[in-house]
C-alpha cells in the first residue's frame, strides 16, 4: 500500500485499487468479470460489423462487389486505404488500454463474415447475380500481418511502417488464388478480354458506371503488367500514411473518455 | 433509497440450471433481440416479395398502395416510440444519486449492457441485410426518387430504429446510473449524435443525387457523409472504458465485501 501511496494516489483510490486486486482472487468476482467480458466483446464486435460495413461499402464497395471491377489500379489502392482508416483508431484504443494486437484481424474477419452473408442475401438472393460474380475479396491475411507487426515490434510507429505498408502492398497477391481463374483471356465477338470482363458484359448492371470508362483510364489494357506492382508500391505508401494519421485520430478520440457538465 | 429488483446481479438464480439461469438473467436482451430480429425479418421478406414487383416506380398506383403506407407506418411508430419513451424516462428520472445502492447501481450497468446488446444485434442486422441491399438495388434499377423500397427500409426504419434505441438509452443511462448523472458522457454523446446525424445527411445524399439519377457509384463522394458519421463508432472504445472502469470497481466492491472491510 505504501508504494501506491508514494505514487501520489489518495487513500480512497488506493483502497479501491487494492480491492480491485483482491477481487481477482474471488471466484464470484471472476465469474462476473468473465461474463462481463463476453458481453462487451459481443457488443463491440457487432457494432464493428456495422461500422466496417458502412465504411467499406461506401468507399471501396464497388471494387469489391463485382469480379470485373477488381482491377490492377484502383482496387488495390482504395480497399486497403478504406480498411486501414477504420482499423487504426480501434487498434490504438485496444493497444493503449489492454495491449491486445487483435483489431486488424478482428475487423477484417468480421468484414469477411458480413460481406459473405450480405452478398448472398442482397446480390444473389435479392438481385439474382451469381455468387461467383459478386463474392467478396479477402483481407484477413493482411489484418494478421498488421497485427503481427504490432505484436512483434510493440511499436505503433514500426507497425505503421511495416504493417501498414504490407497491408497496402499485398492486396493483389493475397487475393490472387481467388481471382486467377477470372483473369484467363478469352475471345468474344473478335475482342480479347478476361473471363471477368465477359461476365461483366453478360450480367447487365443498368445503373453501374461503365467499367472501362471509370476504371481503366488512358492506358492500353493488359492482363497484369507493370501497373500491378507499381500500384502495390503506391498503395503501401498510402497504407503507411493513412494508418499513421488515423492512429493519431485514435489517440485523440481515446483521450475523450471524459464527462462534461450538463447543459440543461 | 431507490428500490428495484437487483436479480440480474445475482450469480445464479435460485435452483435454476445453468442454462435456465442464463436465459433468466438475460431475458431482456433475448426478448427484445428476438422482437427486433422478427421485425427485421418481416421487412426483409416484404422487400424480397414486393420490391421488384410493385416497388420500381414511385409514381405508380401500386407503389402508393404497397410501399407508402409502410413508410408512414415506420415514421409514426419510430417517432412515437422515441418521443414517448424518452419523455417517460426523463419524467421518471432519479433525482438523488446517493440513494442508489451499489448493488442496484451494478444491476443497472448489467441492464445497460442488455440494452446495448439489443442495439448491437440490430446493428448486425443492418450490416448484413440493409446496407448492401441498397447497393444491389440501385445497380440494377433506374433511380426515380428517394422513395424506393430499399430506402424506405434502410433510411426510414433500419438506421432511425438504431437512433430510436440510442436516444432513450442515453437518457436512461444519464438519469439512472450515478456515474453518469448530472453530467454528460462525451463518447456516449458522440455515438448518439453521429448515428442521429446520419438522418439529416439523407438530405445531402438526395441533393447530390439530383445531379445524376441514372448512375449509382456506391463509393461516390455524396455518400461519404454517411462514412464520416459512421466514424462516431470510434467513440465506442472510450465509452466502453468508462463503463468497464465503473463496473469492474462495483463488482469488486459488491463481491468482496469482507476484503473491502479489511483493506
Amino acid at each position: 500500500m505504501s508504494e501506491i501511496q508514494e505514487n501520489g494516489l489518495g487513500a480512497v483510490e488506493t483502497k479501491a485499487r487494492l480491492l480491485d486486486l483482491k477481487s481477482l482472487d474471488s471466484p464470484k468476482a471472476m465469474k462476473l468479470y468473465r461474463r462481463f467480458d463476453g458481453i462487451i466483446i459481443l457488443i463491440l464486435f457487432m457494432f464493428l460489423i456495422l461500422g466496417v460495413q458502412i465504411q467499406f461499402t461506401l468507399t471501396a464497395g464497388d471494387w469489391d462487389y463485382w469480379i470485373d471491377w477488381r482491377d490492377r489500379r484502383w482496387w488495390p489502392l482504395v480497399a486497403p486505404f478504406s480498411l486501414l482508416l477504420f482499423i487504426a483508431p480501434f487498434t490504438y484504443g485496444i493497444w493503449a488500454r489492454v495491449r491486445l494486437p487483435i483489431m486488424a484481424t478482428a475487423v477484417t474477419l468480421l468484414l469477411c463474415l458480413v460481406s459473405w452473408l450480405s452478398r448472398y442475401l442482397n446480390f444473389h438472393e435479392f438481385t439474382h447475380f451469381p455468387l461467383s460474380f459478386v463474392f467478396p475479396s479477402t483481407y484477413i491475411g493482411l489484418g494478421i500481418l498488421l497485427d503481427c507487426a504490432l505484436a512483434i515490434s510493440r511499436s505503433l510507429l514500426v507497425s505503421s511502417l511495416v504493417g501498414g505498408g504490407l497491408f497496402g502492398a499485398l492486396v493483389y497477391p493475397i487475393n490472387w488464388s481467388f481471382m486467377a481463374p477470372y483473369k484467363v483471356p478469352v475471345e468474344f465477338n473478335g475482342m480479347l478480354m478476361s473471363v471477368a470482363d465477359l461476365m461483366g458484359y453478360q450480367y447487365i448492371r443498368t445503373t453501374t458506371p461503365e467499367y472501362l470508362r471509370i476504371i481503366e483510364e488512358s492506358t492500353l489494357r493488359t492482363f497484369g503488367g507493370s501497373v500491378t506492382p507499381l500500384t502495390a508500391v503506391f498503395s503501401a505508401l498510402c497504407g503507411m500514411v493513412i494508418y499513421m494519421i488515423f492512429l493519431w485520430v485514435g489517440s485523440w478520440i481515446n483521450g475523450l473518455d471524459k464527462y462534461t457538465k450538463r447543459i440543461v | 433509497m431507490a428500490l428495484e429488483n437487483t436479480q440480474p446481479v445475482a450469480l445464479d438464480a435460485g435452483n435454476d440450471s445453468k442454462l435456465a439461469g442464463h436465459f433468466k438473467r438475460n431475458r431482456f436482451a433475448y426478448t427484445f433481440s428476438a422482437i427486433i430480429i422478427a421485425v427485421g425479418a418481416a421487412l426483409r421478406i416484404y422487400l424480397d416479395t414486393m420490391g421488384f414487383t410493385v416497388g420500381t416506380d414511385y409514381y405508380s398506383d401500386e407503389f402508393q398502395k404497397y410501399w407508402m403506407p409502410v413508410l408512414y407506418g415506420e415514421l409514426i411508430i419510430l417517432g412515437s416510440f422515441t418521443i414517448g419513451l424518452s419523455t417517460y424516462l426523463w419524467m421518471t428520472r432519479e433525482t438523488d444519486a446517493s440513494s442508489i445502492s451499489k448493488e442496484l447501481e451494478l444491476s443497472r450497468y448489467w441492464k445497460l449492457l442488455s440494452i446495448f446488446t439489443v442495439m448491437a444485434v440490430w446493428a448486425g442486422c443492418i450490416a448484413s441485410n440493409a446496407v448492401e441491399s441498397d447497393a444491389a438495388w440501385h445497380q440494377v434499377t433506374i433511380r426515380d426518387t428517394d422513395f424506393t423500397p430499399t430506402h424506405i427500409i434502410i433510411f426510414y426504419f433500419a438506421l432511425p430504429a438504431l437512433t430510436a434505441m440510442l436516444i432513450p438509452a442515453f437518457i436512461w443511462t444519464h438519469t439512472r446510473i450515478p456515474a453518469f448523472m448530472n453530467k454528460i458522457s462525451l463518447p456516449f454523446l458522440a455515438v448518439v449524435c453521429g448515428i442521429l446525424m446520419i438522418m439529416p445527411n439523407y438530405g445531402f445524399n438526395e441533393w447530390g443525387h439530383t445531379f445524376f439519377y441514372a448512375e449509382e457509384l456506391f463509393a461516390a463522394p455524396i455518400h461519404w457523409g454517411f462514412v464520416f458519421l459512421g466514424w462516431s463508432l470510434f467513440f465506442l472504445i472510450p465509452l466502453a472504458m468508462q463503463i468497464i472502469g465503473q463496473m469492474a470497481r462495483l463488482i469488486a466492491e459488491t463481491t468482496t465485501e469482507d476484503l473491502g472491510q479489511s483493506a
